[in-house]
């Protein structure tokens, strides 16, 4: 993150305080480290258990975007901690995400910078390596920012929110959508095109065709209860609204408006 | 983890939910007249294949079914009821709180109930007395109330994605949970190690799951090996399984996961599909390498990312084929 430009001022892990890494001062809690620093993002690689107290100290800190890379939270903490955070005013992303990407300007996660470039084409995705996969092969369009919010069932910032700024942002052209089966974002992404809340082109690609019912495929937000989410609802969703949807990750480029 | 039907009566009976009497059992069991035998599976349909049956003499009922594969019983008494209605509580993925679903229609597949209603009960205040009494007036069902105090207690304290009673019988007696489907959140498995001890589960991955067809997949990250799969269904191949070796696999992970889908017998051959971030494409290589001696099945790796010509270099010394591209992959494993 550092080597991208992000200004990264400050770490923090708990009897640690005192010490360097990569000459970037480390301290005992965030409360220490935002006497010194002046922080306005947080981001959360603590180990699962733990995770959900970091998140917590972050959002009373005063912190007002914090990343969560961390997989494997139980599903209850997350909505107790993300609810928290709403109240006071910061954002999560994640749980279990790569974090966010400014191609060229800025880095706040674990996405590999070889994939980027800046460009107009705004992606938000479910999962982490598809979504280098893509943004690879629209490489040479270029990305504005590019977000995956994360695997998990709930999460502190969904789909629907990210198409929204991508919609209001000068510098998004087009919007790329990768979602897999489980809940209903996207079928509130649909919806909100239909509706013409959201004006700009979008393209979508779903993951998890041949994926079986009530199995949780990897991630604990990829699972079909109740016949909730499924591929089908998805897909149809799309082409209700009348966004293009590709049936592999290598489609997606032939779908957008500008070649 | 989804659980087995006794084992979510276990829980049902720990937070006041009312069950049949009943025992779990292998073999022969001494059981006085009539009874329900029930098949232990984690399938549903159960009903359909005839492995629920109400029967006069319970051990011929149990024989027949252990000679067709099964090797758990549920025996219980036979519940007389007049209705069926369904219930359940689950995390809502929108607002992030539990939802109650009920509706009149029991015993019948949700998805295909035409009346239905939701309740969103927030964590911060739980089940209160107008919730209750919404619900028993869309039922009209009298003492839902330790029903629905106890599914609360399994999603909010149990850790339950998913606490199911379909059908719930309503008797004279009350109303009777006649079947149980409890899915625990995996990641909340660490807190429940005593529950775990007592049915005898042990924590187990989401990150393998097993398919029909024949050819092994393995991946990097959920969404791309889903993606993988998909690739294989559309162009003609059936995928064999799901594994995503997770972030930043070493070698020996991806030793462990070659192995375990080459093992499989179904598997023919097998498709790696890695782009490597955190992953490192050497450490995949070497992994590769180190199981493909005991497999000896056709592997095809598509290999890009960090260190990705070290890796490409290694596979080639050994003759595995490596593509850089997912379409060239897939469509030489189908070949």
């Amino acid at each position: 993150m550092k080597e991208y430009g992000t200004r990264v001022v400050a770490g923090v892990s708990p009897g640690k305080g005192g010490s360097l890494v990569s000459g970037i001062p480390v301290y005992d809690t965030v409360q220490d480290a935002i006497k010194e620093h002046e922080v306005d993002a947080s981001i959360i690689f603590v180990p699962a258990k733990f995770a959900s107290d970091a998140v917590y100290e972050a959002v009373d800190a005063g912190i007002k975007l914090i990343v969560v890379v961390t997989e494997h939270i139980p599903v209850i903490d997350v909505a107790k901690f993300t609810r928290y955070a709403l109240t006071r005013g910061s954002r999560i992303i994640g749980p279990n995400c790569p974090g966010l990407i400014v191609p060229e300007e800025s880095l706040l996660g674990i996405l590999p910078p070889r994939a980027f470039k800046k460009g107009k084409i705004g992606i938000v995705s479910r999962s982490g390596t598809l979504t280098y996969e893509v943004s690879e092969l629209l490489k040479d369009r270029g990305q504005s920012t590019v977000i995956g919010i994360g695997g998990d069932p709930i999460i502190g910032t969904k789909m629907q929110d990210i198409v929204k700024m991508f919609d209001e942002d000068p510098q998004t052209e087009e919007i790329v959508v990768i979602g897999e089966i489980g809940g209903t974002m996207e079928e509130e992404v649909a919806k909100m095109k239909s509706e013409g809340r959201i004006k700009k082109h979008i393209v979508a690609y779903i993951a998890g065709l041949t994926a079986p019912k009530e199995k949780r495929m990897g991630h604990a937000g990829a699972v079909v209860y109740m016949g909730m989410g499924t591929f089908d609802s998805k897909i149809n969703a799309f082409r209700k609204a009348g966004i293009p949807v590709a049936k592999t990750p290598y489609e997606i480029k032939d779908l957008l408006l500008k070649v | 983890m989804k659980l087995y039907e006794y084992e979510g009566k276990l829980i049902f009976s720990k937070v006041g939910i009312p069950i049949p009497k009943g025992i779990v059992t292998e073999g022969r069991v001494v059981w006085n007249g009539k009874a329900v035998v029930k098949a232990q599976l984690l399938e549903g349909g159960r009903g359909k294949r005839g492995l629920v049956k109400v029967t006069d003499d319970v051990n011929k009922t149990i024989e027949e079914m252990r000679n067709s594969g099964i090797g758990k019983f549920l025996v219980e008494e036979v519940v007389e009821h007049t209705r069926e209605i369904y219930m359940s509580i689950m995390m809502d993925r929108s607002s992030g709180e539990p939802m109650l679903v009920s509706s009149p229609q029991g015993g019948i597949n949700v998805e295909e109930a035409s009346d239905i209603k939701t309740l969103i009960i927030p964590i911060e205040r739980g089940p209160r007395g107008y919730d209750i009494f919404t619900v028993e007036k869309y039922l009209r069902v009298k003492g839902l109330e330790s029903v629905i105090k106890g599914l609360y207690k399994i999603v909010t304290e149990y850790d339950a994605d998913l606490a199911e009673i379909n059908p719930l019988a309503v008797t004279d007696r009350g109303v009777i949970a006649l079947d149980s489907k409890v899915i625990l959140d995996d990641n909340a498995l660490f807190r429940h190690e005593e529950l775990l001890k007592e049915i005898g589960r042990k924590e187990e991955s989401d990150n393998y799951v097993e398919l029909d067809g024949d050819i092994g997949i393995i991946g990097n990250g959920a969404g791309l090996t889903m993606a993988t799969m998909d690739m294989v269904k559309l162009m003609g191949g059936m995928p064999a399984d799901f594994l995503d070796v997770g972030g930043g696999a070493d070698k020996e992970r991806v030793k462990e996961c070659v192995l375990k889908v080459g093992n499989n017998p179904k598997v023919k051959k097998i498709l790696i599909n890695i782009y490597g971030g955190i992953t490192r494409c050497d450490q995949v290589a070497e992994g590769i390498i180190s199981a493909y001696t005991d497999v000896k099945k056709p592997i095809f790796v598509r290999l890009v990312g960090t260190n990705e010509e070290e890796g490409w270099k290694m596979l080639e010394k050994v003759g595995i084929k490596f593509y850089q591209d997912v379409e060239s992959a897939v469509g030489d494993v189908l070949r």
